[in-house]
C-alpha cells in the first residue's frame, strides 16, 4: 500500500516477456485481445436484443446484473491467481465451507447463534484462511498450485459435509434476507456487492504492489525473483485475496438460496475459469486483468440468458453454449497465435 | 535392473493393497471380523452389511445410509458407509476393495450405481464373488436378476412416470385448473428427468387448460434452479402459476426467485421429499412433493441379503415381480407433511416376511 515507490515495479514486464523488442505503439493483436471480448459481448447483446423483446428490458438487466454477480466476486479473485501463472481450483469447496459456516453463524434453523454481519465477516476470512493455505503450501512446499489448491477444495467439500450434518441449515435472519431480495435504485443489492469488489480489484491491480507484482511474476517469474521482488510472499497474498472472494461468494449464495448448502459452489470453479479466459486473462499468467475477467463473466451469463430468453431448446443450449465460447477464444487468441510458441 | 524395478514395482503395489486393506479394515473394524469367517455358512454376527451411495452431502443419501444403519443395530451389526462422489470408476473400486478384502460370501451390498451402465460390471463382479447385492435406482433394462445371477437378489426403483404425473395433479389442482405452469427438468440424458417429465406430460394432455410456457433443464440443482426461474420470470411475468420440477432442489431454488421477484401465489412442487421440501410444504410455501423413503431404501436392501444369509429368505423362490420391482412412494402435501418432517426407518419393514410389502410392480 504504498503508491509512492509504485514507479519501481517493472512496469508492463508481462507483456515484454512474450517477445524480446516490444514495440511501443500497441499493435492490433494487443487491441483485439484488450478489446475482442468487450465487442463479443455487445454483439451477443445486440444480437439477443434483435431476436427476444424482452432480453433489453430493464428487468432482464437488472436479473443478468444479478446473475453474474456471484461470478464476478470469484472471478476477480481468481484474476489474481491466473495474473501469477498459477491456477486455483479450491472455488468449490472453499464456497461450501463459507456457505455451511455463515449459515451456522447467523441467525439460522440449526443452532442459536446469531452473529449477524460478524458471521459474514468470520465466512470471509474462513475463505482468506484456506487462501492462505493454499498459497502457503504452493510456496513453500514448492507444490504446483493446481495440487494444493485441488486438495484444499476436498478439504473444504470434507468440512462443509461435516458441517451440513445432514439437515441444511435455513437462514433465519430478516437483515441477510433483505440483502438477497431488497434493491437499491433498481438493482438488487448483491449487485452492488459485485460492483464494489470489482472496484476492490481494480485499485489492488492498479494502485498496490499485489497487482502490479502479480503481473511481473506471471510474466517472467525468474526475472522478477532476480530484480529481488520477495515472489513468494506476493503468490501468498494473491491466494488469501482470491480465498476471501470465494468466502465472499460462498455467502451470497447462501442468501440469494436462503439456506447453506454444500453444493453452493458446484460447477463455479469451471464457469470462473471459462469467464476468465474469456475475457481474455491467459492461462499462462501475465496477462489480462480484472476488467478482462468481468466482460468474461458477463459474456457467459449474457450467453445463459439470451439463449433461455429466445428459446433455444434445453436439449441444445450446452451445445450451443460451447460452441460460441469456443469461438470466441479462437478470434480473441488469433492474431497471437504466432507468438505463443509453447501452448500448455 | 529390470529385477529390481520390478520388485519395486511390486513392493509398492503391495504396499498400496496393504494400505488400502488397512483402511477398509478400519472402516468394518466392528462388523464382525467378516476375513476370519469359516467358508461354509454365515453365522450372523459375521454378516458384513455395505452400503454405498454417491455422497452424504445431500440429505436423501444421508438418509438413506442412516436407514441402513437402523437396519443393522436392530440386528447388532455395523454397516460400512461407502460414498463415492458420483464418480463412476471410484464407484467400482470400492466395491472391488471390498469384495476382495473381506469375506464376499458373508456380505451384503445395498448398491446406488451411478448410472444404468455401471450397473453391469457391479452385478457381474458381485456374482462372481458370491456376495448378496441388491441395487436401485439404475440398470440397463435388459439385464435382470433372474437371468441367472442367484446372489443378485433384487432391484429396486421407482416409476417417474407416476410421480411426475401426482405432483403435476396437485399442482393443477393447486392453480384451479387453468394456467401457465414452466418446468424445470433434470439431467436431461438421465432415466430419472425423462420418466417425470413423461409424467408431467401425461397430465398436461389431460387438462387443456394449462399451458406449458417453458421448459428448461437446471440440472437438479439449486443455484441452477434459482437462475433459470429468474430468467423465466422475465421472459414470463405473471403467465407463470405453477413450477413444476423433477426434484426438490430446483424448486427450493425456484421459491428463492419466486419470493425475490414478488411472486408468493404460485404453486410449486417437486419429488424427493427432502427435509427443506416437506418444510415447505408444511409452511405452505410448497404445495406438493413425492417421497420414496431413503430411510426405508438404505435399510431394505441389507435386510433383503441379511434374510439371505441366515436363510430367512430363498431368494430362488422369489417372483420375477420380486426381483425387480417398482416401490411404493407417497405423495406429500400439506396434510401430511407435519408427520414425514423427519423421515425415519420403521425397523418392522426389515423384518424377512415384510421386505416385499411396498412392490407396487414389475420394472416394465
Amino acid at each position: 500500500m504504498a503508491p509512492a515507490r509504485l514507479g519501481l515495479a517493472p512496469p508492463e514486464t508481462g507483456r515484454a516477456a512474450g517477445s524480446p523488442r516490444p514495440s511501443r505503439r500497441p499493435d492490433r493483436a494487443t487491441i483485439l485481445a484488450d478489446f475482442g471480448p468487450l465487442g463479443a459481448l455487445v454483439l451477443l447483446c445486440i444480437l439477443f436484443a434483435f431476436l427476444s423483446p424482452q432480453f433489453a428490458t430493464w428487468g432482464n438487466v437488472r436479473n443478468v446484473l444479478d446473475s453474474a454477480s456471484v461470478l464476478a466476486v470469484i472471478a476477480v479473485g481468481l484474476t489474481f491467481v491466473l495474473l501469477l501463472g498459477a491456477i486455483d481450483l479450491s472455488i468449490e469447496g472453499v464456497m461450501a465451507t463459507a456457505a455451511l459456516s455463515v449459515a451456522l453463524l447467523v441467525a439460522n434453523s440449526r443452532n442459536d447463534l446469531d452473529f449477524g454481519f460478524m458471521g459474514v465477516l468470520a465466512a470471509v476470512a474462513i475463505g482468506a484462511g484456506f487462501g492462505l493455505a493454499s498459497g502457503l503450501l504452493s510456496t513453500g512446499l514448492k507444490i504446483p498450485s493446481f495440487m494444493t489448491t485441488l486438495g484444499m477444495s476436498a478439504i473444504g467439500i470434507g468440512i462443509a459435509t461435516v458441517l451440513f450434518g445432514g439437515v441444511q441449515p435455513a437462514l433465519r435472519s430478516p437483515e441477510l434476507a433483505e440483502w438477497a431480495s431488497g434493491q437499491w435504485f433498481g438493482l438488487t443489492r448483491l449487485t452492488y456487492v459485485a460492483v464494489a469488489v470489482v472496484l476492490i480489484g481494480l485499485l489492488v491491480q492498479r494502485y498496490t504492489r499485489l497487482g502490479r507484482y502479480a503481473r511481473a511474476i506471471g510474466g517472467a517469474e525468474e526475472l522478477a525473483l532476480l530484480s529481488g521482488i520477495p515472489v513468494r510472499r506476493y503468490k501468498t497474498l494473491a491466494f488469501t485475496f482470491a480465498g476471501a472472494t470465494y468466502g465472499l461468494a460462498g455467502v451470497m449464495v447462501t442468501t440469494q438460496l436462503g439456506s447453506g448448502i454444500v453444493q453452493a459452489g458446484v460447477g463455479q470453479n469451471f464457469a470462473a475459469i471459462t469467464a476468465a479466459v474469456v475475457g481474455g486473462t491467459l492461462l499462462s499468467g501475465g496477462r489480462g486483468g480484472v476488467l478482462h475477467s468481468i466482460v468474461g463473466v458477463l459474456i457467459v451469463t449474457v450467453l445463459v440468458n439470451g439463449l433461455v430468453l429466445i428459446g433455444v431448446s434445453p436439449y441444445v443450449q450446452g451445445a450451443v453454449q460451447g460452441v460460441i465460447v469456443v469461438a470466441a477464444v479462437v478470434i480473441t487468441a488469433w492474431p497471437l497465435r504466432k507468438r505463443l510458441r509453447v501452448v500448455k | 535392473m529390470n529385477n529390481t524395478a520390478v520388485r519395486g514395482t511390486r513392493a509398492m503395489t503391495l504396499a498400496l493393497a496393504a494400505t488400502t486393506a488397512f483402511i477398509l479394515a478400519g472402516c468394518a473394524s466392528t462388523a464382525g471380523g467378516g476375513e476370519a469367517a469359516p467358508e461354509a455358512g454365515c453365522a450372523p454376527e459375521d454378516i458384513q452389511l455395505i452400503g454405498q451411495v454417491r455422497n452424504e452431502t445431500n440429505p436423501y443419501e444421508k438418509a438413506w445410509l442412516d436407514g441402513g444403519d437402523a437396519f443393522a443395530e436392530s440386528v447388532d451389526l455395523e454397516q460400512t458407509r461407502l460414498t463415492y462422489d458420483g464418480e463412476s470408476p471410484k464407484q467400482q473400486e470400492q466395491l472391488r476393495q471390498a469384495l476382495s478384502t473381506g469375506n464376499p460370501e458373508c456380505m451384503v451390498l445395498n448398491v446406488l450405481p451411478n448410472g444404468d451402465s455401471d450397473t453391469t460390471p457391479i452385478v457381474k463382479e458381485a456374482d462372481a464373488a458370491g456376495a448378496y447385492l441388491v441395487t436401485q435406482w439404475n440398470k440397463p433394462a435388459d439385464l435382470n436378476p433372474w437371468d441367472g445371477y442367484d446372489t443378485w437378489i433384487s432391484h429396486i426403483t421407482f416409476d417417474g412416470v407416476d410421480s411426475g404425473r401426482q405432483i403435476a395433479e396437485a399442482m393443477f389442482e393447486q392453480m384451479g385448473g387453468s394456467g401457465g405452469i414452466i418446468a424445470l427438468q433434470g439431467i436431461l440424458d438421465t432415466a430419472a428427468a425423462k420418466d417425470r417429465f413423461a409424467g408431467l406430460q401425461e397430465a398436461l394432455a389431460e387438462n387443456p387448460d394449462i399451458e406449458l410456457l417453458d421448459e428448461q433443464t437446471a440440472d437438479f440443482d439449486r443455484t441452477t434452479g434459482f437462475e433459470v426461474t429468474k430468467t423465466l420470470i422475465t421472459k414470463h411475468g405473471d403467465a407463470i402459476r405453477g413450477v413444476w420440477a423433477a426434484n426438490d432442489d430446483m424448486p427450493l431454488g425456484a421459491l428463492q426467485a419466486l419470493e425475490a421477484a414478488g411472486m408468493t401465489d404460485v404453486a410449486v412442487v417437486g419429488i424427493d421429499a427432502v427435509p427443506e421440501a416437506v418444510q415447505a410444504v408444511a409452511d405452505g410455501t410448497m404445495t406438493a412433493t413425492v417421497s420414496v423413503d431413503g430411510p426405508w431404501q438404505g435399510g431394505v436392501g441389507l435386510a433383503m441379503g441379511y434374510c439371505a444369509l441366515t436363510g430367512e429368505l430363498d431368494v430362488a423362490g422369489l417372483s420375477d415381480e420380486q426381483r425387480a420391482f417398482f416401490a411404493e412412494q407417497t405423495l406429500i402435501n400439506a396434510e401430511n407433511a407435519e408427520e414425514n418432517l423427519t423421515p425415519k426407518a420403521n425397523v418392522e419393514d426389515f423384518e424377512c416376511g415384510n421386505l416385499f410389502d411396498r412392490v407396487t410392480g414389475p420394472v416394465s
